[in-house]
């Protein structure tokens, strides 16, 4: 499996250091991989160690220990290959208020180095997709939060990156607006693409995801498909395995 | 790093910056009308005042006058702009009516000091004003005028009476002959506000683009999405760096071009109304001038730019972005003033104060004095303060916290705390 894999974390750390409390270990040697085509699923209470990892994998931080690579390059020695193989989505990455929508496309598509020839078409074949014509020109500080969103996920892929990470995407979404995050995403890797999908939504996990870690404390503590899942713990919705699992470090309530 | 990279970014800045309303007005609608603007109300409104002050007429109460000398009191009361009331009041009185602004003068006639007292009816004048009221400063002037008037001509009949000639009488006299040309004279303005607007404009248009591209990217939440781009760190940081110095630059040149314009345009006309003459002031500059003052505009905005984004960069939000940015802005008024001497050129001394230096070398270029081997001093040294500013960007930027806004504390909690050796980690490329 892992010869095919496009992300690949090993025994990966990352310490913060607090004043107060001292050494905080938001990752604590974690390994997981993920090939393409596939979604990969980290789920997590919050400040389990979600973020930290993605932002790693993102180049956005260092790690403090071990080593993460995304096809084929490791973060920490090739961090601008690794980011033009990316696309980052969060809750945190907002867009440029000030720039329309098709600006903010043609922006992200240069900067990520996808062919300047086909910038233009690239765009459109976006704003076609994700229907965003009629306010491609507008100031993206005009528009709805919806329609923004539609214009994040387009800023995303771009650049048509192999690998994407989504990063608890559909916080403070309304249902619609989750549900039509979810189709993209499936659509994404029905495509091909690599996709690291961070939540701690358990029916997301369970409707979007080909495989899920259980983070916990920065550690993963169990990995595999939902059926694996099931048949680890005896347990068959997501929520009762999650609560098993960390129980099972924790020690019962 | 990429420099087509730091372009596109660069592009992308400035395009989202001449979009902001506050980046705007402050880089470019105030350098272009404010100054200008306020420099005309500033001279109108005080050629209006003057003009009041001079229609004015100064009342007076004169007290005891000599008779011997009545025309004095005829010339006195002859004159149009001066009032004589006919009041009788005590010299104590009179004073407590100054003060409270019913008189403007007292005119006061007491008998000679001893040694003047050989000279028949000789007199002398006490004028009681208030010298911290205008119209009372000026019924000082006209008395004065004319009591000097009145003795010089009584001087010059005694001395025709004793057969003195004007020759010995006077022995020697003081000629004035003002050799400044008009052009010289208007250099004397344009290098009194020229400099001073050039280095408050530059750093006024640095202000609001180095906390937006730092403090406010973190507060609209498009730091991280700049973070995931795949230019490098020192890309984004530098194209940051070139759009801040740009809307400096574009801030120093615009206020220097409005300004030059107004004073041609505004003052210039104003001054000649006001009685100085069509020619007395007029406002040119040298040639040679303008690259010197564009290069002077260059270093402080680099300078500038640097210096506020070092400390922008500790900033989480707009508002502690201002907090922490803005004393850089008061901080370059201090040495410009070292410069506001009219008659000092740029030393070696002066070359080696930044700020200062660039003052002094835009006033001396106004005047048409090119000091080479100085303007070379004062850049290389204003190049140096941009080259350390740089370095010391670098060396913060390398830490993670900061990067990625973690970090809680200004820029000197941040220099004591990693100078203790606090555990830090590096920040990503």
């Amino acid at each position: 499996m892992t010869e095919a894999a496009s992300v690949r974390v090993q025994a990966l750390q990352k310490s913060f250091w607090d004043e107060s409390r001292g050494e905080i270990r938001a990752v604590d040697r974690i390994d997981f991989d993920c090939r393409a085509g596939e979604v990969f699923g980290l789920l997590g209470a919050n400040g389990a160690g979600k973020t930290t990892t993605l932002r790693i994998l993102a180049t956005i931080l260092n790690p403090t220990g071990g080593t993460a690579s995304l096809n084929g390059h490791d973060v920490r020695s090739e961090p601008e290959a690794v980011r033009r193989s990316l696309g980052f989505f969060s809750a945190s990455t907002a867009l440029y208020p000030r720039l329309t929508g098709r600006e903010t496309l043609e922006f992200f598509a240069r900067i990520n180095r996808y062919p300047a020839d086909q910038v233009s078409r690239r765009v459109e074949e976006l704003i076609e997709r994700f229907g965003i014509a009629e306010y491609a020109d507008a100031r993206v500080e005009k528009l709805s939060s919806g329609m923004k969103q539609k214009i994040s996920i387009a800023r995303t892929i771009v650049h048509d990156p192999p690998v994407l990470i989504f990063d608890e995407p559909t916080v403070g979404l309304d249902v619609m607006a989750a549900l039509e995050m979810q189709s993209v995403i499936r659509e994404l890797r029905d495509e091909g693409k690599t996709i690291i999908f961070s939540t701690h939504i358990m029916s997301e996990a369970e409707k979007l995801c080909d495989r899920i870690a259980i983070i916990h404390q920065g550690r993963i503590l169990a990995l595999g498909t939902l059926e694996q899942h099931r048949q680890a713990t005896g347990q068959h919705y997501l929520e009762d395995i999650f609560v098993h699992e960390v129980m099972a470090v924790e020690g019962s309530p | 790093m990429d420099w087509n990279d730091v372009w596109i970014l660069y592009r992308r800045e400035l395009r989202s910056a001449l979009r902001e309303r506050a980046i705007v007005v402050n880089s470019i609608l105030m350098p272009l009308f404010l100054y200008p603007v306020m420099l005309w109300v500033m001279f109108t409104g005080l050629m209006f005042v003057a003009g009041l002050t001079e229609r004015a007429n100064s009342r007076l109460v004169v007290l005891d006058a000599p008779s011997a000398h009545s025309d004095l009191m005829d010339t006195l009361r002859g004159r149009p702009s001066l009032e004589i009331r006919e009041d009788r009041i005590s010299a104590d009185s009179a004073e407590v009516l100054i003060r409270v602004g019913r008189l403007d003068a007292v005119v006061e006639f007491l008998p000679p000091a001893a040694e003047a007292r050989g000279v028949e009816e000789n007199f002398q004048v006490l004028i009681r004003y208030d010298r911290s009221v205008e119209r009372s400063r000026r019924a000082s002037d006209r008395v004065e005028s004319v009591v000097g008037d009145y003795r010089r001509r009584w001087v010059e009949r005694e001395a025709a009476v004793l057969e003195i000639s004007e020759v010995d009488q006077q022995q020697f006299r003081i000629v004035e002959d003002n050799v400044s040309s008009g052009r010289q004279m208007g250099a004397l303005v344009m290098g009194m506000l020229i400099p001073l607007f050039l280095v408050l404009m530059v750093a006024l248009g640095c202000l609001v683009p180095s906390i937006d591209s730092t403090a406010g990217e973190r507060e609209r939440s498009t730091w991280e999405t700049l973070m995931t781009v795949s230019a490098s760190r020192l890309s984004v940081v530098t194209a940051k760096y070139f759009y801040v110095a740009t809307l400096g630059i574009l801030a120093g040149v615009l206020n220097v071009t409005a300004m030059f314009v107004s004073l041609g345009a505004i003052v210039g006309p104003l001054l000649a109304d006001a009685g100085a003459g069509p020619d007395a002031f007029q406002f040119s500059l040298p040639l040679l001038a303008l690259p010197v003052m564009i290069v002077a505009a260059i270093a402080l905005a680099l300078f500038f730019a640097a210096a506020m984004m070092i400390l922008a960069a500790f900033a989480r939000t707009f508002k502690d972005g201002q907090a922490m940015v803005t004393p850089v802005y008061w901080l370059a008024l201090l040495p410009i003033l070292l410069g506001q001497q009219t008659d000092q050129t740029l030393t070696p001394a002066i070359a080696a104060i930044p700020v200062a230096n660039a003052a002094m070398m835009i006033r001396d270029a106004i005047n048409g004095v090119f000091l080479w081997p100085l303007i070379a001093e004062t850049l290389a040294v204003l190049f140096v303060m941009v080259a350390g500013c740089l370095l010391l960007a670098r060396a913060v930027l390398q830490f993670e916290d900061l990067l990625m806004g973690s970090f809680d504390g200004s820029f000197w909690r941040f220099a004591k705390q990693r100078l203790r050796g606090s555990n830090v980690t590096e920040g990503t490329r």
